[in-house]
């Protein structure tokens, strides 16, 4: 289908178990992300860097080389003639690496799909040219890489050195972030959001208070959102190192229902403050998690 | 169906072993990290608890298998029905059992008994009837086989502890005969006793008519120190040419309490004359010896006594002492010098009896001296016609000879006397010399040697003896190993005569010179005298020795038994001389005409009845009913207790048979599940 000779054959589709025993990121985020570009139509989100955006009635002050002449000739009114904004976005993965993502019980973890998954993003935004960076963070901020064009490597460095370590808290880190994110982008929020909905989604709206576009990847184990334990045993919660006799029989359905209400309500609360709500499970390909981003920022670019 | 040991079911709590099994064990065996129990602790933990059981197979298995050894341990039958049918209807002949040892005294144990005994009676319907036995050493009916409760009550009531010791074999006896005679259709013995192990010596022969019902009754408790005397020794002395003796007492601790300077007094005529302290431990003894006492005269009555404790009947041992008689022995010596040596010699060792010898020349015995003697040696002498006249008399009125029969023996044909004729001599210088065998160990003579190892004849050689022909009625108590008889014996009167066909000296054979010499020499001495050493004390049972009182065959007539409650019992004239005793004390044998004091007997309480260690009552039920799990009747038909029906059937094999293969199978299953 193309010429890329990086391009690993059906890399869009390979299981995340296999992707994560590759081990090397760039690799991995290529091969995933060349694949998946290039079964993609290019038109919608390449060289579109000077559309107009909208017209509004002039006020005192604004650029009159930015006057339509054209609708004063027509309507002897003076309008602005607004485009989208051209720069180069920043784009920023905020990661959560707390002791709780570094589950999995299908052979990878949550931490090593959110790996991935942030090396393919990073890498697919970096193929257009945007500012790429990392932020992880568990209950502080643990690495920070700032956004630029240039840190597409440094980004896939920290990614690959990165170790779960403490228990995890959104409200701290991501309220200092939101401090420190100024200027407009793309921020993506990966973390598997164990805190109450409110919690969850008091911590991550300011960071769309300037302006950022804000997406969430809920980042889940299948055992998690199934709860497929058979045997009664004693379950050791990873943060708090707190056990717990469970029989699972007994309450998978009512974690379940726990469970699915939890995210349900995250859905319902992001989707209240506009912010892009997926819930991802780590034995699915990565391709969801794309097709996910991209077309939620498709419809972004379009109401606009 | 019924159960012999219901109370097991209460193990079935171990039903629930199985469910927690279950429900625990898989718990325990990992711990599952998991990235938060956020949810799971928004669960009620009661439903976490509410654990669902995997495995209801395994479940039921397990439950089953433990159902069934509970149900084994409960030991269930299917009763018949005949039993009960049977064992409720008709009228019943009972017979109880009072134990009226002595031992009953210990503690409440008496009232207890006689609480049980009113039971007994009290549970008695309008037709059944009733016999009271009291017994101990032997057995006494109260009343037989009375429907009147007043009469049975009454003698329980007027009964009291005797001195006897318990035997249970001459009571079941009794009631085995009472039983026998009865025609109602039920018979029971109830048997109230404190079950002591030394009062039952194996089954004794007692046995109980088929489909009795024997019911023991065990009394038992009472506390506190309990000595008892069970013996007493004497050591003889002469000091200032009078005899002394000195008493040692042995005193045993029969219970499990100590006992700190309890006081021993020696009694002689009822007057204490010495006192010790002596203290025991639990189950201890102690021997205490009191000083020399002079023996004053013949029949002194002695009492060695304990202070008081919880049981008295044993703190009082009775006995009685006398000085040593001598026995007088007559040796006819033909006067060479040194014929005799060893038989007087051997005649002077020893104290019981103690030999007093005279040696004459077979002329010069008088008749004085064969008044005052009780054996007459003729050692190898020639006996003129009256001498043989004289011993014959002799010998008639209860005398003993002892001939022995040498070279220069001859005996005067007038006198029948001898047990053999005497013939000539047998010379056993050439060749082998003779030995004496084909001993008769069953006489008094040679009894003693009759164990191996206690004395070899074999060993004397004999040079020389005489050929001697036995005449009639003569016993040969020896002979040499020619089959010539060496030691012959004959009954004359109520005398004895034994004749030694050879020498006692070394004249004819060395004899004297081997081991055997001087125990024979005392036995045959003994054997003629028919002497008997006197026995110091009795026990309550034995019966009172009809020799009491006689000397020399000579039996006073009209004698009476004075007992020690003053009670004047005349002794058979006839001979039979039975009096059984039944009282702790002195019993005086008195002549009735001059009401002297002929002899004294003392009498003691049997010591081994102190000891209250119990046995178990089955024993006696499976030994007097005839079968080992107490089976009236031995399966005749008759009614089988719960325990002989369920030990018939065995149900409870066939239910732990199930259960443990239920176990295995438990087993196995649960592998299978684990490794799947």
């Amino acid at each position: 289908m193309s010429g890329n000779p990086s391009a690993i054959p059906g890399a869009r589709f390979m299981d995340p178990v296999v992707l994560a025993r590759i081990g090397n990121l760039e690799l991995v985020s290529r091969a995933v992300c060349d694949g998946f570009i290039n079964g993609l139509h290019k038109a919608p989100y390449f060289g579109a860097s000077v559309d107009f955006a909208e017209h509004r009635g002039y006020v005192p002050g604004d650029d009159v080389r930015r006057m339509d002449w054209r609708v004063w000739a027509r309507t002897d009114r003076y309008y602005i003639k607004e485009y989208e904004a051209e720069t180069n976005a920043n784009f920023s993965v905020l990661l959560d690496i707390s002791k709780s993502m570094n589950y999995g019980s299908r052979g990878i973890t949550k931490l090593q799909y959110a790996s991935i998954l942030t090396a393919c993003l990073t890498n697919l935004v970096h193929h257009q040219r945007d500012r790429v960076g990392l932020v992880t963070f568990d209950n502080d901020i643990v690495d920070f890489v700032p956004s630029s064009a240039k840190h597409m490597d440094v980004v896939l460095h920290t990614l690959e050195r990165i170790t779960p370590g403490r228990p995890g808290n959104l409200t701290v880190p991501l309220h200092k972030l939101a401090e420190h994110f100024g200027r407009r982008g793309v921020l993506v929020v990966i973390s598997d959001f164990y805190e109450d909905p409110e919690v969850i989604v008091d911590a991550v709206t300011p960071l769309r208070f300037r302006g950022n576009d804000l997406i969430v990847f809920h980042v889940l184990d299948p055992a998690e959102l199934e709860f497929g334990f058979t045997d009664a045993q004693a379950f050791e919660d990873l943060e708090t190192g707190e056990q717990m006799p469970v029989v699972p029989d007994a309450l998978r359905k009512e974690y379940v229902e726990l469970v699915k209400a939890h995210t349900e309500a995250l859905q319902a609360k992001f989707s209240e403050v506009r912010v892009d709500y997926s819930l991802l499970d780590t034995s699915k390909p990565l391709d969801h998690a794309l097709y996910r981003f991209l077309s939620g920022r498709e419809k972004r670019l379009r109401s606009r | 169906m019924s159960f012999l040991a219901p109370l097991f079911f209460v193990a079935l709590a171990g039903l629930a072993v199985p469910v927690l099994i279950h429900l625990i064990q898989r718990e325990k065996k990992q711990i599952q990290q998991f990235p938060s129990l956020m949810f799971v602790r928004r669960i009620p933990y009661k439903s976490v608890q509410r654990r669902r059981i995997h495995n209801w197979l395994l479940l039921l298995v397990r439950m089953a298998a433990l159902l069934l050894i509970v149900a084994a341990f409960a030991r269930p039958f299917f009763a018949s029905g005949n039993m009960a049918a049977a064992g409720v209807q008709g009228a019943r002949e009972v017979v109880i059992l009072v134990d009226q040892s002595y031992s009953l005294g210990y503690g409440d144990r008496w009232a207890q008994a006689r609480a049980a005994a009113y039971a007994a009676v009290n549970g008695l319907g309008p037709s059944d009837r009733a016999s009271l036995v009291f017994f101990s050493t032997g057995a006494d009916i109260a009343l037989k086989s009375s429907v009147d409760k007043p009469p049975l009550n009454a003698a329980i009531a007027a009964a009291e502890p005797g001195v006897g010791a318990t035997r249970y074999a001459p009571a079941l006896k009794v009631a085995g005969s009472l039983l026998a005679e009865s025609t109602l259709p039920r018979r029971e013995v109830v048997l109230i006793s404190d079950f002591q192990r030394n009062g039952w010596r194996g089954e004794e022969g007692a046995r109980l008519p088929p489909g009795t019902l024997l019911t023991p009754v065990a009394v038992s408790g009472g506390s506190g120190a309990n000595l008892s005397v069970t013996s007493v020794s004497f050591v003889h002395s002469t000091f200032s040419d009078q005899e002394r003796v000195a008493v040692t007492a042995a005193i045993v601790n029969r219970s499990m309490a100590a006992s700190k300077g309890s006081g021993v007094t020696l009694e002689f005529g009822g007057r204490s004359i010495q006192s010790q302290s002596v203290a025991l431990d639990a189950e201890g003894t102690a021997s205490v010896t009191f000083d020399p006492v002079t023996i004053t005269g013949r029949n002194m009555r002695g009492t060695v006594r304990l202070g008081a404790d919880a049981l008295l009947p044993d703190n009082a041992f009775n006995f009685t002492v006398s000085p040593a008689e001598p026995v007088r022995v007559v040796v006819a010596d033909r006067g060479t010098a040194g014929a005799a040596l060893h038989l007087t010699r051997a005649m002077a060792i020893g104290d019981a009896p103690k030999f007093e010898t005279t040696v004459r020349e077979p002329d010069a015995i008088s008749e004085d001296d064969l008044r005052g003697a009780a054996v007459v040696v003729l050692n190898d002498v020639t006996v003129s016609a009256a001498l043989g006249r004289r011993l014959v008399r002799f010998v008639e009125s209860g005398g003993g000879l002892f001939v022995a029969a040498g070279p220069r023996a001859v005996w005067p044909d007038g006198a029948n006397l001898l047990p053999a004729t005497l013939l000539q001599p047998v010379d056993r210088t050439q060749g082998d010399a003779g030995r004496v065998g084909g001993l008769e160990f069953g006489h008094p003579v040679f009894e003693p040697f009759r164990a191996p190892r206690s004395g070899d004849f074999s060993v004397a050689r004999f040079y020389g003896y005489r050929a001697v022909k036995p005449v009639e009625g003569a016993q040969v108590l020896a002979s040499f190993d020619t089959g010539t008889p060496a030691l012959v014996e004959r009954r004359v009167g109520a005398g004895r005569v034994l004749l030694w066909a050879s020498t006692l000296d070394l004249s004819w054979s060395d004899l004297p010179l081997k081991p055997v010499y001087l125990p024979f020499v005392h036995q045959v001495l003994r054997h003629l005298s028919v002497y008997a050493q006197t026995t110091p004390w009795l026990t309550v049972g034995q019966v009172l020795d009809p020799a009491a009182g006689t000397s020399r065959g000579v039996t006073p007539s009209g004698r009476v038994a004075l007992t020690p409650s003053g009670h004047r019992v005349p002794l058979d004239e006839e001979g039979a001389d039975v009096l059984p005793l039944d009282e702790t004390g002195f019993y005086s044998v008195r002549s009735g005409l001059g009401d002297a004091e002929l002899a004294v007997v003392a009498s003691n309480v049997d010591s081994a009845e102190s000891d209250l260690t119990t046995m178990d009552p089955k024993d006696i039920v499976a030994a007097t009913l005839g079968a080992p799990t107490g089976v009236p009747g031995g399966g005749t038909g008759l009614p089988q207790t719960r325990e002989a029906q369920e030990g018939s059937q065995r149900i409870w094999w066939y239910l732990l048979f199930a259960g443990v293969l239920l176990l295995g199978a438990d087993t196995l299953l649960s592998n299978r599940l684990s490794k799947s």
